[in-house]
């Protein structure tokens, strides 16, 4: 008698920890889901910031048509992606052209002057800053969902969970190339 | 931002910490277990049933304050809600914080104060307030404020108030079943000697000891959990900005100033960023937050300048 309640008992734990980390899977994946839904919401307020800041410039510069055009044409094909690797190599051609069209504005005093540039500009840093936050917040949620997918015991249930390891949001830069090694 | 450091081990340095404050609440549960076996012995089975009063006399006096927090903190420190167009800035830092966080946007409030400092409170990420004050915004730049920011986000994210309401309510409790039982010891009892006729003399010295030392040991054990609290909340912020060099240039810049916040009310002394009190005068055995100089080495340590 004492064994089989015994044993029922295991097998109540068991399914108990089978429940958990079947639904830690199915959490996680909608983590990495809303995550990624994150990264679109800031991206859109870039894109929506980009129509403005052009006009800015145009009024105060002359002969920079070549850096507007890149920006309005990287916005534009940043538009169409859907997919994690488009969506994330269109941003980073905005993130280099925007970079490039501020770089610009450093010849201009009188633009970097205007009130209407110097809020512009604390929108724009504060929107990169998010993007790039979205981007880190929904890396590590996929890092989280893939760890559980590859470890004991959450492993086994990845089927029935019908979940699977997600890709990276990893942005091609240049930029980040030519950053100096960090020692540890 | 994010690109220079990728590696640092703030993952397994919030590991370690999050046991080292679970051990910590776990030991306050050996002292409740000790205090009720202290009682059994001196009084008897009978004597147990004095514990669910105490547990819930300290249940009500903290779980008011833990629930309205956000409304009493900010009435208790005079903070005045944020007009996010006057202060663009600040709103802007914080809600960055959130992206990173992944937590809903807080109430952000200023306290009018000279004094450079920054607390959060609310009972969860959707009744979570952070506040400044004006004395820290004058002080430092975007990239220290967002650090700031990013500790109280920790905090938030931490549910740090109901980690200090469940060490609050313990210790609340101990001292209270305590206080009863010494009492009743020195005052009366008289009629129940009959018991305790043949019990060790041994245990009841224990007893006595156990009913003593209960009360400062939980709060001991309080403010070490505060102390590791504040030190999870410097790696939670650095997992979130990535950039342990803000913060630590925002404590640093708070280790030179030498203004003090104004209400040093010990009530409310836990939640700051950096502790209100006179740090110098205490060991680091009573305070509620670590000392600066460890926390600026410890963010040190994951810039990798160290």
């Amino acid at each position: 008698m004492n064994i089989v309640v015994l044993v029922l008992l295991v097998l109540v734990v068991l399914a108990l920890l089978a429940v958990m980390s079947r639904n830690r899977l199915v959490r996680l994946n909608i983590s990495v889901d809303e995550a990624f839904a994150q990264i679109e919401v800031q991206l859109k307020r870039r894109s929506d910031l980009i129509p403005n800041l052009v006009e800015t410039v145009k009024g105060y510069t002359n002969h920079e048509a070549s850096t507007l055009e890149a920006v309005v044409a990287a916005r534009a094909k940043a538009t169409a992606a859907t997919s994690v690797a488009d969506v994330a190599a269109a941003d980073g051609s905005v993130t280099q052209a925007l970079r490039g069209l501020l770089a610009v504005t450093e010849n201009y005093p009188d633009l970097k002057a205007s009130a209407n540039f110097l809020a512009l500009q604390e929108e724009l840093s504060t929107t990169e800053n998010k993007v790039s936050f979205a981007r880190q917040f929904y890396n590590d949620n996929v890092r989280s969902l893939n760890q559980a997918i590859k470890t004991f015991p959450s492993s086994l249930f990845v089927n029935s969970a019908k979940v699977s390891a997600r890709p990276f949001y990893e942005v091609e830069d240049p930029q980040d190339r030519k950053a100096p090694t960090v020692k540890f | 931002m994010a690109t220079a450091a990728r590696n640092f081990d703030f993952r397994k340095l919030q590991a370690g910490n999050r046991r080292k404050s679970g051990e910590l609440l776990f030991g306050m549960g050996i002292i409740v277990g000790a205090v009720v076996w202290a009682l059994m012995t001196y009084f008897g089975k009978g004597g147990i049933a004095i514990v669910p009063v105490a547990i819930g006399v300290a249940l009500i006096s903290v779980w008011g304050s833990y629930w309205a927090s956000d409304k009493i903190v900010l009435t208790m420190t005079g903070a005045k809600l944020l007009d996010e167009n006057k202060n663009r800035q600040l709103y802007d830092l914080v809600s960055e914080v959130c992206v990173a966080a992944g937590l809903p946007l807080p109430k952000i409030a200023i306290v009018e104060d000279d004094a450079p400092n920054a607390f959060a409170t609310g009972r969860d990420p959707e009744h979570a307030v952070i506040a400044f004050t004006t004395g820290i915004l004058r002080l430092m730049d975007r990239e220290e404020l967002q650090g700031v920011a990013a500790h109280e986000m920790s905090h938030v994210a931490n549910r740090d108030t109901l980690v200090s309401a469940i060490a609050a309510t313990t210790a609340g409790a101990l001292a209270i079943l305590t206080d009863f039982l010494m009492r009743i010891m020195i005052f009366g009892g008289g009629e129940r000697r009959d018991d305790r006729d043949n019990q060790n003399p041994i245990a009841l010295i224990g007893s006595i000891v156990v009913l003593i030392l209960a009360p400062i040991a939980a709060m001991l054990l309080r403010l070490a959990i505060s102390r590791k609290r504040e030190a999870l909340a410097d790696l939670t912020a650095v997992q979130f900005t990535r950039n342990p060099a803000g913060l630590r240039r925002a404590l640093e810049a708070l280790q030179a100033d030498t203004t003090v916040v104004q209400q040093r009310s010990t009530s409310v002394a836990h939640i700051w960023i950096e502790s209100p009190l006179d740090n110098s005068a205490t060991s680091k055995l009573f305070s509620t937050h670590p000392p600066l100089s460890e926390r600026i080495a410890t963010l040190k340590a994951m810039e990798g300048l160290s």
